[in-house]
C-alpha cells in the first residue's frame, strides 16, 4: 500500500500520541470536557440519533453527524485531507469500506474487544473497518406461480424458463452491484456475464424503483418473483398500512443458493476509524458500544438488519426469514469487483 | 453625437468578467479534474458503449419535454392575458404552483398513482377482474413518462415568461393586428406569439436546462439519462473524474442550445416600437366558453399540483409517518435559499446590466456564465470539493456555508438573468435613444429608466431562484455543514431508503414554502399588471 506523505505524518502523530488502539477506555476520556467524536455517515434512520443520544448520555461525548451518501463522504474525506474533522466513517456497504480503505482514508487499528465482538469474516483483516450489522439479499416470490424448486439457485433465475416473471431494480443500485460482485468472484466474469444477461431477458418489465417497488408488482401480479434485500419485506409486514402487510402475506421469501450449498449473498453496515483522527481510542470506544446489546438492537430495530453479535434478540419482524447459511466469499471481493460488476451489466443489458 | 453609458465600458466587461469567472470556476475547476485525470478503465467502457443511449435518450427526454411545456404553457398565458373567464384571477397565480415541487417528489407521486401497485391499476384490476399482465396502461418508467413528469413540473416556467410578454405587450401592435382583421387564433399566431418569442424562448431554456439537469426523477424512473450517467460514472465505477468528463458533454449539448436559441431570437428580430405596454382589454368568454376555459386550466392544475400532493397527504396520514427534525431543516432550508437568493440575484442583475450597458455580444462571458446551469449539481458540489482541497481547510462552519453558497449562485444565476433579460428585451428601441437625447445617464439613467423596466423581471428571477436553491438537492447534500440538514435532505434521506411515506412530510414542506413566495410575487405581478392599465 503506498503511503499518502500526509498520512505517514499522521500515523507518525498517532504513535506520538500513544493511542495504540488497545489503550481503552470508557468514561474516562482521556481529553478534556468538550470532547467531540464527528462520524461521517452514509446512513438515514431517526432510530441512528437515539443510538448517538445514548452514547452522549453514558459518556458525556458530544456526537457531531455528517450524513450523505458513501461516495460523497470519501470525495469529502479526500477534499479535507489531514483537516478533517471526522473520526469515524459509517456506511451501509463492504464495497464502500474497501473502497475507504483503497483510498487511504482509514486506519488500521488492532482492538481486542472489536475482534473479540465481531466475526472474523465481518471485519478487515488489517482492522480498516468492522462490520456492525448484516443484510441478505434474496427472493420473494408469489407461491401461486412458482414453486421453491423453480428458484432455488440464482442460476435458476437466467433459465428461459423464467420469462417474463422477474422484476428487480436498475443495476447501478449498490445491492445489486455486490451480488453481481460475488457472482463474478464465484463463477467468472463471463459466465456472470450471460448470467446477468439470462436475468435481463426474463424481466418482466424495465428496472425501476426501489427494492419495495418490486415486492409490490409480484403482489399486484406483473412479475412473480423479485430481488430484494430481506428488511424492506420485513419492513412491509410490519407496517401500520394494511395495504403493506397485504403485500408480505402475498409474497414468500426464499434464499436462492449459488449452487455449492452455502448461499445467501450477505452484505454488512460497517465502519472505519479514519486516518485524519486524532481519537482513536474514542472512536473505538463507539463501536464497541455499538457491537454491544443495546448498540445492536438500536442499530437494527428500525432498519430490521440482523445484528451481527448474538448478544441481542432479533428486531421484530425478522424472525420469519427463512433459515440461510452465510456465504464465504470475502467481503473486500464486492468492493474490488464493483467496476466490473456495472460493466458487466452494461453489457448485458441489464439497464 | 454618441453619449457615454453609465460607466465606463472597461469597468462594465470588467465586472462581467469577474462574475462570470466566479460562476465557471466550480465547473471548470471540475472538469479540469475530469480532463487532467479521469480516462480510466470506466471512460473508455462509457465512450464505447454508453455515451450514445446517453445522449439520445437525453436528446429525446429534452426534446419531449419542451415540446409538452410549451403546448400546456403558450395557450394557457394567452388565455389568462387576453379573455376573461370564471375564477380567472385564481387561475392566473394558481398556474405556478407546479414550481413548488421538486420533479424527484412529482416523480414519486406519479409513479405511486399510475403504478401497477398503485390506486388507478389496482382499482382497474378490481373493476374488470384482469390480471396485472393482461392490459396495457400507460407507463410512467419510460422517456415519455419522464419528460410528462419534467414537463408538469417545469412548464410554469414558459408560462411566467409567456405571460409577461403577453400582459405587457405593445398594445398598438394588438390593436393593429385587431384593426386589420385578426382575431382569436389568427391572432395569436401572427401578432400575440410572434412578438412574444424571445420570452418564450427565455422560459423554454430555463425548463430545458433543469431537464437536462435532472438527476432525481430520471433515476427513479429507471431513464438513463446523461445526468443518471453521471452519477453512475462516479458511484458504480467510482471515478468522480469520468463524470466531470462526462458533464462536459451535458454542458456542450446545452451552450448548443443557447447559441441555437440566441440565433433564432436574432432572426426573429421582433422590436417593439411603442412603449405604451398595457394590459389588452380583455375579451369576456361567454358562460359555456368560460367555463370550458375553466375545466381545461382544472385538469391541468390538477395533474401538475392537486393530484400528487394529495396523494402525498394521503400516503403520510395513512401510515402515520413520522419524521424527525423538520423545524430545523425547514429553517436551515430557508436561511441557505435566503442567502444564495441574494448572491445568485446580485450577479444575474450585474450580467444584465453589464451586457445592456456595454452593448456587446461578449459570447464568451455569456457562455462562461451559463456553464453553471448546464452543470448537473452534483459536478458542481464535486466542483466544490476540488475547490475546498486547494484551500486545504475541513467542510466546517462559515466556510462550508460560503462555499454552499457560492454553488449555489454558481448553478442559479442563469436562472435569474434570463427573465431579467427578457425584460430588457422588450423595451423598443426607441427608448433607448430617447434617453440618450436627453442625455440621462448614470445612477439617474437605472433609477428612472432600467429598474422599472427590469421590475417585473427581476421579481420573476428572484422568485425562480428562491424556489431552486429550496429545491435543490445534491450539492446540498455535498457541502453543507454540520447541523445544517435542509427539508431536500430530509426526503432524500427518507426516499434514498424507499421511506416513501416519511419523506412526503420534507417533501410537502419544501412545496408549502416554495408556495408563500410563488403567491406573494405572482398576486405581485399581477397586480403590477393591473395597476400599468
Amino acid at each position: 500500500m503506498i503511503k499518502h506523505p500526509t498520512l505517514t505524518a499522521a500515523l507518525a502523530s498517532l504513535f506520538l500520541s500513544a493511542c495504540s488502539g488497545e489503550a481503552p477506555v470508557p468514561n474516562s476520556p482521556t481529553e478534556p470536557a468538550a470532547e467531540i467524536l464527528t462520524i461521517y455517515s452514509a446512513r438515514h434512520y431517526d432510530s441512528d440519533q437515539t443510538l448517538y443520544d445514548a452514547y452522549e448520555a453514558q459518556t458525556g461525548v458530544t456526537i457531531e453527524v455528517r450524513e450523505a451518501k458513501a461516495d460523497q463522504l470519501l470525495e469529502t474525506l479526500k477534499a479535507e485531507g489531514a483537516n478533517s474533522p471526522a473520526d469515524l466513517v459509517i456506511v451501509s456497504d463492504a464495497g464502500a469500506l474497501w473502497r475507504f480503505k483503497q483510498a487511504g482514508l482509514t486506519r488500521g487499528v488492532q482492538d481486542n474487544r472489536l475482534e473479540a465482538l465481531i466475526p472474523e469474516p465481518y471485519r478487515d483483516a488489517d482492522g480498516h473497518w468492522f462490520g456492525l450489522s448484516r443484510r441478505i439479499r434474496l427472493l420473494a416470490y408469489d407461491p401461486t406461480e412458482l414453486s421453491p424448486s423453480d428458484i432455488a439457485h440464482w442460476g435458476q433465475l437466467a433459465s428461459p424458463a423464467r420469462a417474463g416473471e422477474i422484476c428487480v431494480r436498475s443495476s447501478s443500485n449498490i445491492y445489486n452491484l455486490s451480488l453481481m460482485a460475488e457472482m463474478i468472484e464465484r463463477i467468472g466474469p463471463e459466465a456472470a456475464e450471460s448470467w446477468a444477461r439470462g436475468v435481463a431477458a426474463n424481466m418482466a418489465r424495465n428496472p425501476q424503483g426501489g427494492d419495495t417497488d418490486q415486492l409490490r408488482a409480484v403482489a399486484a401480479g406483473q412479475c412473480s418473483v423479485a430481488i430484494v434485500n430481506h428488511y424492506y419485506w420485513v419492513r412491509l409486514a410490519q407496517s401500520a398500512d394494511t395495504q403493506d402487510q397485504e403485500v408480505a402475506r402475498r409474497t414468500t421469501l426464499l434464499v436462492p443458493e449459488f449452487g455449492d450449498g452455502e448461499g445467501a449473498h450477505v452484505n454488512i453496515t460497517g465502519a472505519a476509524i479514519t486516518a485524519s483522527t486524532d481519537q482513536v481510542a474514542r472512536a473505538a470506544d463507539f463501536l464497541t458500544f455499538l457491537l454491544s446489546s443495546e448498540g445492536q438492537r438500536l442499530l437494527t430495530v428500525e432498519t430490521k438488519e440482523l445484528p451481527l453479535t448474538n448478544q441481542t434478540d432479533l428486531a421484530e419482524g425478522v424472525e420469519t426469514l427463512p433459515p440461510f447459511t452465510p456465504s464465504q466469499v470475502p467481503l473486500r471481493v464486492l468492493g474490488e469487483n464493483q467496476a466490473d460488476a456495472q460493466r458487466l451489466f452494461d453489457l448485458a443489458g441489464w439497464n | 453625437m454618441r453619449q457615454a453609458p453609465p460607466f465606463s465600458l472597461e469597468r462594465y466587461t470588467l465586472l462581467q468578467i469577474l462574475i462570470a469567472g466566479l460562476i465557471a470556476l466550480p465547473v471548470f475547476t471540475a472538469i479540469w479534474y475530469g480532463l487532467t485525470t479521469g480516462g480510466n478503465l470506466a471512460w473508455d467502457h462509457i465512450l464505447t458503449h454508453r455515451l450514445g443511449p446517453y445522449t439520445l435518450t437525453t436528446l429525446m427526454v429534452l426534446f419531449l419535454t419542451g415540446t409538452l411545456a410549451c403546448i400546456l404553457a403558450i395557450p394557457l398565458a394567452w388565455l389568462v392575458s387576453l379573455y376573461d373567464f370564471p375564477f380567472r384571477r385564481v387561475m392566473e397565480w394558481g398556474l405556478i404552483l407546479p414550481l413548488a415541487i421538486p420533479g424527484y417528489v412529482l416523480a414519486y407521486a406519479w409513479a405511486d398513482l399510475s403504478g401497477v401497485a398503485g390506486p388507478i391499476q389496482a382499482g382497474l384490476r378490481e373493476v374488470t377482474g384482469l390480471s396485472a399482465r393482461d392490459y396495457w396502461f400507460p407507463n410512467v418508467f419510460s422517456i415519455p413518462g419522464l419528460s410528462g413528469i419534467l414537463a408538469l413540473t417545469l412548464f410554469p416556467y414558459v408560462y411566467i415568461t409567456a405571460r409577461a410578454a403577453f400582459t405587457t405587450q405593445s398594445l398598438a401592435t394588438l390593436e393593429a393586428g385587431r384593426c386589420l382583421g385578426a382575431s382569436g387564433w389568427h391572432l395569436f399566431w401572427r401578432v400575440g406569439l410572434p412578438a412574444a418569442r424571445p420570452a418564450v424562448l427565455a422560459g423554454l431554456s430555463l425548463v430545458l436546462m433543469e431537464a437536462a439537469a435532472d438527476y432525481g426523477a430520471a433515476d427513479y424512473l429507471g431513464v438513463r439519462t446523461l445526468g443518471v450517467g453521471i452519477v453512475r460514472a462516479w458511484t458504480s465505477f467510482g471515478e468522480p473524474a469520468t463524470a466531470a468528463r462526462l458533464a462536459l458533454v451535458l454542458i456542450s449539448l446545452a451552450f448548443a442550445f443557447l447559441i441555437v436559441s440566441k440565433l433564432a431570437t436574432g432572426a426573429a428580430g421582433s422590436q417593439q416600437t411603442s412603449y405604451r405596454w398595457t394590459t389588452p382589454a380583455r375579451t369576456q368568454l361567454t358562460t359555456g366558453t368560460g367555463f370550458a376555459v375553466l375545466a381545461y386550466f382544472l385538469l391541468i392544475l390538477s395533474f401538475s399540483f392537486g393530484l400528487p400532493v394529495t396523494r402525498l397527504i394521503w400516503l403520510s396520514l395513512a401510515t402515520s409517518a413520522t419524521a424527525s427534525s423538520l423545524m430545523s431543516a425547514l429553517t436551515s432550508s430557508l436561511s441557505l435559499a435566503a442567502m444564495g437568493t441574494t448572491l445568485a440575484f446580485m450577479c444575474s442583475l450585474v450580467m444584465v446590466l453589464a451586457s445592456h450597458y456595454s452593448r456587446r455580444g461578449a459570447w464568451p462571458i455569456r457562455l462562461a456564465a451559463a456553464s453553471g446551469y448546464a452543470a448537473p449539481g452534483v459536478v458542481l458540489g464535486l466542483g466544490g470539493l476540488f475547490l475546498l482541497k486547494a484551500s486545504g481547510q475541513a467542510l466546517t462552519g462559515g466556510l462550508a456555508i460560503g462555499l454552499l453558497v457560492w454553488i449555489y449562485a454558481s448553478r442559479f444565476t442563469s436562472a435569474g438573468t434570463e427573465p431579467l433579460f427578457a425584460a430588457l428585451s422588450r423595451a423598443p428601441a426607441s427608448l433607448d435613444q430617447a434617453t440618450r437625447s436627453l442625455g440621462v445617464t448614470g445612477a439617474l439613467r437605472f433609477w428612472r429608466v432600467d429598474l422599472p423596466l427590469l421590475a417585473p423581471g427581476a421579481l420573476a428571477g428572484g422568485l425562480i431562484l428562491f424556489v431552486e436553491i429550496l429545491k435543490e438537492l445534491p450539492a446540498t447534500l455535498m457541502l453543507r455543514p454540520f447541523g445544517w440538514d435542509t427539508l431536500a435532505v430530509r426526503a432524500h434521506a427518507y426516499a434514498s431508503d424507499e421511506r416513501l411515506a416519511s419523506a412526503t412530510l420534507p417533501a410537502l414542506l419544501i412545496t408549502l414554502s416554495g408556495l408563500v413566495p410563488v403567491i406573494l410575487l405572482s398576486r405581485q405581478m399581477t397586480q403590477m399588471g393591473d395597476r400599468i392599465r
